[in-house]
């Protein structure tokens, strides 16, 4: 085909938003609807799975070691702790430290420690766990080491976690696939509503010899254009709602910072990628949805 | 060209639309088709543009044979004819102008050779000054001539006009069938479908009559308007 006539096609699909501004106007609110709710769900399981690794971060584990443990012994877990890969910030405690923590931690009591006969705070290590799933097994392994005496981890705490991360996980996915879905056959019918209205057109064109490629340029260039506005509008209206969310977060941080809502996604940071996938996701869905739409129409 | 050989054209509902039909139309004809209402004339019409393809027999249209056609070439051989619509099928929202231009468009022709040629199909039908006007606010007997100008855009072999005079008064139906005469003297093929006896009567020519769907009559006779001439 001529560049002319691929211009004027091109022009053609670009004037039919105009010309057909209502059913424009009524596939833009649905794919900026169904764009919105995608975006916002997306930003949101990142932010949650930042605030999931914040509070999983400030679990520990402490191991005791053995009364009769030597020297090599301590060194020896100190080794072994600091290569697990599922353990990280191992500190060592000796009896002295433990004992001085301790007798903080009495305040006006502290006196009574001055009678006992010995130190009986044993050694320890702390080290925190990196993936909780995983507690379990690494606890097995630590209680393992020669001169560990026992190893108290916070298990309910962290199987609580675990379960709470898998099944924001799955439902996160789970009302992804579902607004995915959902959009999909909303933009569809939306469109197929715009196509029905212009299926006259169609016909007319069929019987004077027109293509399918040359009938269904405009269409697709009108379905793209739709769509990337929807894409921005949407880019637009995220930025504007995620920074009033964010800085609710952000404005009372030590309020929120107990609860791990810190280091949460600045929406400037992640802008631009938003405003290519909503721009590229909208096209494609407006394209995709006008040529699933036009299909028996074109049966001529 | 237009050759049917041995046509029938059965439909799912029962109905035997065409039984055996044999014709030929030859370059250069004007044919009237007439017949009364379910006589077979649109099924005619529709195998003729291969909207609908032959329950058996073969047809053959401008060397195209359409019986055998396959479904990426129809739109090249629909190309090669020009059809006007009973109710004349045009887009409503386009300038007249607009109307005659897509046909070419879709024919690939170049931007000047659009806008030579529209200008001069609109004004063989007495429109060059409505060129601009959206179709929606033309008269019936004015859309019928842009349908008549879109369908002549492409200069094709063999105009097919469907039920032209339905929507006009006595007056303008004559000057459309003159019309459409002035363009064959121009070595275009015309095929008209009516029902009108009175009116091909006057013009005369070559009539087939179609009833239930088979050819019952096919002779050429001398009209009034050629007497009067």
């Amino acid at each position: 085909m001529r560049a002319s006539n691929v211009n004027y096609l091109i022009k053609k699909g670009l004037s039919s938003v105009w010309r057909n501004f209502l059913m424009s106007f009524a596939s833009f609110s649905i794919l900026l609807v169904s764009l919105l709710q995608v975006t916002i769900t997306v930003l949101l399981m990142m932010n949650v799975n930042i605030v999931m690794t914040n509070i999983e971060d400030t679990n520990e584990i402490t191991i005791y070691v053995k009364e009769d443990a030597s020297d090599d012994q301590i060194s020896h877990i100190n080794d072994v702790l600091r290569g697990n890969p599922n353990l990280a910030d191992v500190q060592f405690y000796s009896k002295e430290q433990a004992l001085e923590d301790f007798r903080k931690d009495m305040g006006e009591y502290s006196e009574l420690i001055n009678y006992l006969e010995e130190n009986p705070m044993p050694e320890t290590f702390l080290a925190r766990v990196t993936e909780l799933s995983e507690i379990r097994a690494t606890v097995m392994a630590v209680q393992g080491i020669e001169g560990v005496e026992q190893v108290k981890a916070p298990y309910d705490f962290a199987n609580a976690l675990v379960n709470i991360k898998n099944a924001f996980s799955i439902i996160t996915v789970g009302m992804l696939l579902t607004l995915i879905v959902v959009s999909v056959v909303v933009v569809s019918n939306t469109i197929r509503t715009s196509v029905f209205a212009r299926r006259t057109e169609i016909t007319i064109m069929k019987y004077v010899g027109a293509t399918n490629g040359f009938i269904k340029l405009p269409f697709f260039v009108e379905g793209c254009f739709v769509g990337l506005m929807a894409g921005a509008a949407s880019w637009g209206l995220t930025w504007f709602i995620y920074d009033a969310v964010y800085s609710l977060f952000t404005d009372n941080l030590t309020l929120w910072e107990m609860f791990g809502f810190f280091d949460l996604i600045p929406f400037g940071s992640v802008m631009w990628i938003v405003l290519g996938a909503s721009c590229l996701v909208g096209a494609l869905l407006g394209a995709v949805g006008t040529m699933i739409s036009m299909g028996k129409y074109l049966k001529v | 060209m237009v050759e049917m050989k041995n046509v029938n054209v059965h439909y799912a509902s029962g109905v035997d639309a065409l039984v055996d039909v044999n014709l030929r139309i030859n370059d250069g004809e004007f044919v009237f088709i007439v017949g009364e209402s379910g006589a077979g004339k649109s099924t005619l019409m529709k195998l003729m543009m291969r909207e609908l393809a032959p329950s058996s027999g073969r047809v053959f249209v401008n060397g195209y044979n359409l019986s055998k056609l396959k479904g990426n070439k129809i739109a090249k051989f629909r190309r090669s004819i020009g059809v006007v619509f009973q109710e004349f099928r045009l887009i409503q929202d386009y300038t007249v102008y607009e109307n005659v231009a897509f046909v070419l468009r879709i024919a690939d022709k170049s931007n000047r050779y659009i806008r030579q040629r529209v200008p001069y199909v609109l004004n063989l039908v007495e429109l060059g000054q409505k060129a601009r006007s959206k179709t929606h606010d033309l008269s019936g007997g004015e859309q019928q001539r842009v349908a008549i100008a879109r369908a002549l855009a492409n200069d094709p072999g063999l105009l097919i006009v469907d039920e032209p005079t339905g929507n006009l008064d006595p007056r303008r139906s004559y000057e459309l069938v003159g019309l459409l005469k002035e363009i064959n003297l121009c070595g275009t093929t015309v095929v008209m479908i009516t029902h009108e006896h009175n009116l091909v009567q006057d013009f005369g020519g070559r009539i087939i009559n179609l009833e239930e769907g088979k050819i019952t009559f096919d002779q050429t006779i001398g009209g009034i308007t050629d007497e009067g001439e």
